[in-house]
């Protein structure tokens, strides 16, 4: 029953062409610091699945942030963890991610003819960054509230420009309501579209070129 | 996997990742579902006895209306709540306390005293003045609190 069904649908969409490119590809042998690209996909999948369970209760003004987020810590089912997983999530994916970039660097894998690959890692790493920024001011509490104005401040500093920039950047001369609205639309659409975007180019061109292997001596 | 030569490294690896990766998504799924059914399933605390007013403003054999606020936690959020209940009583020694939501859907009723009924402006409900269906669509009639009478002050216990 199961194979038929998985006949029928493979004699129409081709889906077996697809699951052996991607999971039953040649590999050459490698070791475990080559796992690190599949460890920041599934953080990755982590931080999606529970910052989509976060926002059901979740809510990004200043009378409702904190209050909200100490529902969900406490009063809510399992919410400590869901919260949780996203809280050590986020510190663990930017450890990971940069620990990968590490690798790829030291094993000189961003060369020929994986430059493109390289460079959406590049982005996708500040993509990273700006997820750990933007949501690092959303629970509202007041280690979030001065450390984003620490941290916008950054924008700040060029010389004639940056006070606009340190304005756009906060919606205002002073951290607000609409800071918290950009920060949480900026964390929840624009840098999770861009990041899956990039996340698929990035595999397509892994899986499409094929992964480098460990460089030999001399090399 | 001695006794069982038919089992190839392969299919032992697709077992043991489909294994531990339905592991992984149990992890997820069952907390997830709490997650989001957890506040459903919490029991309203009750408000307890409330204190309407005064046994002397209830008219006899006419519904008096009585409205009081109540304070209701709805998630985070702790929400004022006006509680509308018609008051009827006969002997000024018994009294029944009738909800002003209409059975039907959940409308508003109102009492209109040239008519002697309880009117529902959305679907043409009517109720007598002890809350019974006159008719409309109303599947019940008007629920009914616990009314006590301390010191001559009505209490009904709220839900």
């Amino acid at each position: 029953m199961g194979i038929k069904l998985a006949d029928w649908l493979d004699e129409r969409v081709g889906w077996r062409e697809v699951w052996r490119a991607i999971f039953l590809r040649n590999i050459p042998k490698v070791n475990w610091f080559y796992t690190l690209g599949s460890a920041t996909l599934f953080l990755a999948l982590n931080q999606a699945i529970t910052g989509i369970l976060l926002t059901v209760y979740y809510v990004p003004t200043p009378d409702h942030a904190y209050d909200s987020v100490q529902y969900i810590t406490t009063q809510v089912t399992a919410g400590w963890l869901i919260r949780g997983l996203h809280h050590w999530g986020a510190s663990a994916m930017v450890v990971v991610v940069v620990l990968h970039m590490l690798r790829v660097i030291f094993y000189g894998a961003y060369k020929f003819p994986r430059e493109v690959t390289w460079m959406t890692g590049v982005v996708l790493l500040l993509v990273v960054i700006g997820f750990g920024f933007t949501g690092y001011l959303l629970p509202w509490d007041q280690k979030a509230f001065w450390a984003t104005t620490v941290g916008t401040r950054i924008v700040g500093t060029p010389p004639i420009i940056g006070d606009y920039l340190l304005r756009i950047l906060r919606g205002g001369t002073d951290l607000s309501a609409v800071t918290l609205a950009r920060f949480y639309g900026a964390h929840i659409w624009a840098l999770p579209a861009t990041l899956a975007l990039l996340i698929g180019v990035h595999l397509y061109l892994v899986i499409k070129i094929g992964i480098s292997a460990v460089p030999k001596k001399g090399e | 996997m001695k006794e069982n030569k038919e089992v190839s490294r392969r299919d032992f690896m697709k077992l043991a990742i489909s294994a531990i990766g339905g592991v992984i998504g149990m992890a997820y799924a069952i907390p997830a579902i709490g997650y989001i059914v957890g506040p459903a399933l919490k029991k309203d605390q009750g408000q307890g006895w409330i204190r309407l007013g005064s046994t002397g403003k209830v008219e006899t054999s006419i519904p008096t209306l009585f409205k009081v606020k109540i304070q209701r936690q709805t998630g985070w959020i702790t929400t004022e709540e006006e509680v509308s209940v018609y008051v009827l009583t006969e002997n000024v020694r018994d009294y029944i306390a009738m909800s002003n939501v209409c059975t039907h859907l959940g409308c508003r009723i109102r009492w209109i005293t040239e008519q002697n009924k309880f009117f529902c402006p959305c679907h043409n409900g009517i109720f007598d003045k002890e809350g019974n269906v006159v008719s409309g669509p109303p599947p019940r009639p008007l629920d009914r609190y616990k009314v006590k009478v301390e010191n001559d002050q009505l209490f009904i216990l709220g839900g």
